[in-house]
């Protein structure tokens, strides 16, 4: 973590891109790979973890002076779970049809290593209005890879998008296995470091 | 670790757990009633929907497939649909309901489950009275996105109307008159064809019979 206070809107873009859960801090994988066969359900996915990411980083923001330090992962644990329990019995009793589609990634997110990472890294030590940008940026970054991989797997594995078919058949249909979505987000990691080396002098995923 | 630092782990983990625990029992508490009820009413649409022509569907009996529960049902039609005004006790208002007389069995509906490649799939299949599937349609299942999913989609249900127990069986590649494995999904196929489907009807077959003769 650099030394010098980050802009409010520095955070946001340093969740987008400079450490991109997927792409440059390798976190989360197992979940994204679950989900990225299809836009819908990456999208789906996308958008929870923005959600519970910018309120767990807020609780604990609020709390972190309250937590004592030996005990604060069991903390973040419940606060995490809490968020999500409480977003899974809401969405089943009042947006039952959406919930039947992503129930399943809700409940999915509570194994989630990034919400958890940013708790411990950042929002334990920062101000609340800082936590709740780093965890919307963080969101934002996750959101942002899920769409950037369903597409290409969706796209490549079934010919379609967003369940809409754009060529007949499956041309390759082990992208939507789960091979295909390790295949998927290797290459996509490669690409993205080999930019940002090439364009913008970085030292690539091992020099964050 | 001195005492205090003890102390101070206690009040917190106490604290913050209990009021954790209270929000979500809060939640819990005002939401699962109403989805007590949603997920009946949507039941009971889901099996309006698998014998639209009936004007009653009665429960009549339970079985077990996979250890879990599930019901059959006959679907009924009324001979004779007579409407009765009935004086609600409680507000005093009168009401309308339907009484049915000489109601006549056309046909039956049994819900089962398959097991899958990654799940039990939830199933309802409706039979008329020669026990010919006319319908099926999946409740819930787990199948892989992408892949195994495709169970839900038309052109794989509607292979089913006209089946009988003979025919109910999963082929890979063109099939006339049976049931058409989805490409890379044969499992799913299957888990849906000859575990839930097929089973349903043959448990169908065998209950209904009996109560014939007996």
């Amino acid at each position: 973590m650099s030394q010098k206070p980050k802009s409010n809107l520095e955070l946001i873009k340093n969740g987008m891109f400079g450490e991109n859960t997927i792409f440059r801090m390798a976190i989360s994988l197992c979940p994204s790979i679950a989900v990225t066969n299809g836009m819908k359900n990456g999208v789906a996915l996308g958008i929870s973890v923005v959600f519970v990411q910018t309120m767990v980083n807020m609780t604990i923001s609020l709390m972190r002076k309250f937590i004592h330090p030996k005990i604060r992962i069991p903390i973040f644990m419940l606060v995490i779970a809490g968020y999500v329990t409480i977003i899974d019995l809401l969405m089943a009793t009042y947006a039952r049809p959406i919930y039947k589609e992503i129930g399943l990634y809700i409940q999915i997110i509570v194994a989630f290593a990034s919400i958890f990472a940013r708790a411990e890294v950042f929002a334990s030590k920062n101000k609340v209005w800082s936590s709740i940008c780093d965890g919307f940026g963080m969101g934002l970054g996750f959101l942002l890879a899920m769409i950037v991989i369903s597409f290409f797997r969706e796209l490549l594995g079934k010919g379609a998008l967003f369940g809409y078919p754009i060529v007949s058949g499956s041309p390759l249909l082990i992208m939507i296995l789960p091979a295909g979505g390790f295949l998927a987000v290797g290459l996509l990691m490669g690409f993205f470091n080999w930019i940002d080396m090439r364009f913008f002098g970085g030292k690539g995923a091992s020099g964050v | 670790m001195t005492g205090k630092d003890m102390i101070k782990i206690t009040i917190n983990l106490v604290v913050i757990y209990v009021i954790g625990g209270l929000i979500m029992a809060f939640v819990y508490a005002k939401t699962s009633p109403i989805m007590f009820v949603k997920a009946k009413e949507e039941k009971e649409a889901a099996l309006k929907l698998m014998m639209p022509e009936a004007d009653k569907i009665a429960s009549l009996g339970a079985w077990e497939p996979h250890e879990r529960h599930a019901e059959y049902y006959a679907a009924l039609k009324c001979g004779e649909l007579k409407t009765v005004s009935i004086k609600d006790e409680k507000t005093g208002a009168m009401k309308e309901e339907k009484e049915c007389i000489d109601p006549q069995d056309i046909g039956y509906i049994v819900e089962g489950y398959g097991k899958g490649y990654s799940s039990f799939i939830h199933i309802l299949a409706s039979v008329d009275k020669e026990f010919v599937v006319k319908k099926i349609s999946i409740l819930a299942h787990g199948e892989t996105p992408g892949l195994g999913d495709e169970i839900q989609k038309d052109y794989f249900l509607n292979q089913f109307e006209g089946k009988t127990v003979d025919t109910l069986e999963v082929i890979k590649g063109e099939t006339p008159d049976k049931i058409q494995a989805i490409t890379g999904a044969t499992i799913s196929s299957r888990a849906v064809t000859e575990d839930g489907v097929k089973n349903g009807v043959i448990l169908l077959k065998e209950k209904l019979s009996k109560e014939v003769q007996g």
